[in-house]
């Protein structure tokens, strides 16, 4: 049950949480995911294992870390191991059922851009690969999140795996967990899924208040659909009230979020200046 | 090579400034839990220079040691873009400058390098999903051309198989909660690529939070993380990774973060944030009293620790000595005259001059 207003962001956390299945192991990308975890975790999906590629492994996210190895994430957790060991004997070896990670760039087969708008070094920086790489090509699926309207024929740099060029491309090259890929991306307009045969990106359910032409105009090639557009979900009130006792900056746009944020502190700041 | 009988322990500018030089390459090991910001200060007030930095996650530190003009190449994995879409980091703006040479890796692929560096081979195989990326496929755009990655045939399965150099960068830089003054490091937490870091560099320097007696350590060797015979310097540093976080400590001092952050959005923005906070002070001493001038003692404070300690581990064992309480011995039943006796019937004797 939903009794109260809420945000997109906070539609967005929801909606990402409720993929989370009890007793998945999960490794989580700081931001969105974080806080999908966190939710799932305290809701519906108690045994969910919940992991950061710094080697902090079955923890449970009580405020919003700043960064992978964030002290905050261990107060407490099952399992103390490396970067290295988390790829290999976690990763690679095959135990990992999802990358939840945020991108900057999609193409239609789910490739992934995080690095750069062009040529490097010349070109103006995303941010880098990070854990994506390996992450997206060794979990038994992947979820993405997508901030901005990232949608390219061509991606200028390729990152991360997708189903590289469609169809059994993927499967095909052996390089890949078999069965393994991205298995949808969620933005502030909708739930893009990816078809179980050509492999290409369609449009499953619009975000509350966005139409069809809306989603279109972000996307430069003819996006398929889904012959019925599902909805996104419902949230609950526990989800929402534990979502804001976990982060209340996360109710906001990120770059909000931090500058409320940091207008907090610097007026503090100010204040023990003047009363010096 | 241990430095027996002379004392490793040393202040944080005695430390960089006799074992980092000049156009040495340098690395720190984590995301930015345990950052040791305090040598990266100190990197950048005695103005190192030509050095080539591994940062697997580029955040304040590499912000920081290039705003400083002390690095020309770096090697990454990650690049937190501060400002966002404006100003960026500092790291791209000399990188498209040409001023800066930076050599893009995953965090695996960074962390395999180091791995191998660690356990002395010369290459490190890599997962084979990195060959359908940029990253492994645009070369030329850093400092290590063709062979930032190469192919090999594996001898008992026919695949190919991609495989990084090793790295073995001269200085290792090392925040942890506490070590003794040989430098047996303990850390806990987050640990990364921190121990393969630290484990493949020539030289490691470590500064802690507090320095403690070999007794703590001998009784939890299982936080030890970089043996006391790797290490070249110890330095006791409270606040060494201060504005970061670290277990036990700090979380991420959040005030201080929105400060540098703030510095960020302008031109020279952090060249005025390292005049005030680097060069204008002589050590952290004089850093952490003039974040408590400027934010107050209860800020710093509401940013500490509060204490979860973990259980302790019980290493008890049943005899510590061969002897039992009353001089018996466990295995034979006698006592030490007895064995005198045992040993002159029973022991294949021999005679020496």
């Amino acid at each position: 049950m939903l009794s109260k207003k809420i945000t997109k962001q906070e539609l967005l956390v929801v909606t990402a949480a409720r993929e989370i299945k009890n007793g998945d192991v999960a490794v989580l990308g700081i931001g969105l995911p974080i806080l999908a975890g966190a939710v799932a975790k305290q809701t519906h999906a108690p045994d969910a294992v919940l992991m950061m590629e710094s080697g902090i492994i079955d923890f449970e996210p009580r405020v919003l870390p700043a960064n992978v190895a964030d002290a905050t994430c261990t107060r407490g957790y099952g399992y103390a191991t490396d970067l290295f060991s988390v790829f290999t004997t976690i990763t690679y070896a095959g135990y990992l059922d999802k990358a939840f990670l945020g991108v900057a760039q999609i193409d239609k087969y789910g490739n992934i851009n995080t690095s750069y708008l062009g040529k490097p070094p010349e070109a103006e920086r995303i941010t880098a690969a990070g854990g994506a790489p390996e992450f997206f090509a060794y979990a038994k699926e992947s979820i993405l999140t997508m901030k901005g309207k990232g949608f390219v024929e061509k991606l200028p740099y390729f990152t991360s795996p997708g189903y590289l060029g469609g169809g059994d491309e993927r499967e095909r090259s052996g390089r890949y967990t078999p069965g393994s890929g991205p298995r949808m991306l969620i933005t502030g307009k909708g739930i893009f899924k990816f078809d179980p045969v050509t492999r290409e990106m369609y449009l499953d359910a619009l975000f509350p208040g966005i139409n069809v032409e809306s989603v279109r105009a972000d996307v430069p090639w003819d996006l398929k659909m889904a012959d019925t557009l599902h909805a996104f979900p419902i949230p609950t009130d526990e989800e929402i009230d534990f979502l804001r006792k976990l982060s209340p900056i996360s109710a906001f746009p990120v770059t909000m979020g931090y500058q409320l944020s940091a207008a907090y502190h610097n007026s503090e700041r100010e204040k023990k200046a003047t009363c010096r | 090579m241990s430095t027996a009988g002379s004392s490793k322990v040393m202040t944080t500018k005695e430390a960089i400034g006799r074992f980092v030089h000049d156009g040495d390459s340098v690395i720190t090991g984590n995301y930015t839990e345990g950052m040791p910001m305090s040598m990266i200060f100190e990197l950048i007030r005695q103005r190192k220079k030509n050095l080539t930095y591994y940062s697997q996650s580029g955040s304040i530190d590499a912000e920081f040691l290039v705003a400083g003009d002390c690095v020309d190449r770096m090697c990454s994995a990650f690049i937190h873009k501060w400002a966002g879409r404006g100003f960026g980091s500092m790291v791209e703006r000399y990188q498209r400058a040409g001023k800066l040479l930076v050599e893009d890796y995953t965090n695996f692929t960074y962390n395999a390098r180091l791995a191998a560096g660690a356990f002395g081979y010369s290459f490190m195989p890599v997962l084979p999903a990195i060959m359908d990326s940029d990253v492994f496929k645009v070369r030329n755009s850093g400092y290590m051309g063709e062979k930032k990655f190469d192919v090999v045939k594996c001898p008992f399965t026919g695949r190919e198989i991609p495989v990084v150099p090793a790295a073995n960068p001269d200085v290792c830089l090392l925040h942890v909660q506490r070590a003794d003054r040989k430098g047996n490091a303990q850390h806990w937490g987050g640990l990364g690529s921190t121990v393969h870091a630290c484990l493949a560099s020539k030289t490691i320097i470590v500064s802690c939070e507090e320095l403690v007696d070999y007794d703590i350590i001998k009784s939890s060797p299982h936080h030890t993380i970089v043996p006391a015979f790797r290490v070249s310097a110890v330095i006791e540093e409270p606040y060494g990774c201060h504005p970061c976080d670290l277990p036990g400590y700090s979380n991420p001092d959040r005030p201080m973060y929105s400060l540098i952050n703030s510095a960020f959005y302008c031109e020279d923005g952090l060249k005025s944030l390292l005049d005030e906070w680097v060069y204008g002070l002589p050590d952290r001493n004089a850093y952490i009293r003039h974040y408590i001038d400027l934010f107050g003692q209860d800020t710093l404070n509401r940013y500490r620790a509060r204490s979860y300690y973990s259980a302790p581990a019980d290493y008890g064992v049943a005899f510590e000595s061969a002897w039992d309480a009353n001089g018996r011995s466990i295995d034979l039943g006698v006592d030490m005259e007895g064995l005198v006796q045992l040993i002159e019937e029973k022991g294949e004797l021999v005679y020496v001059k």
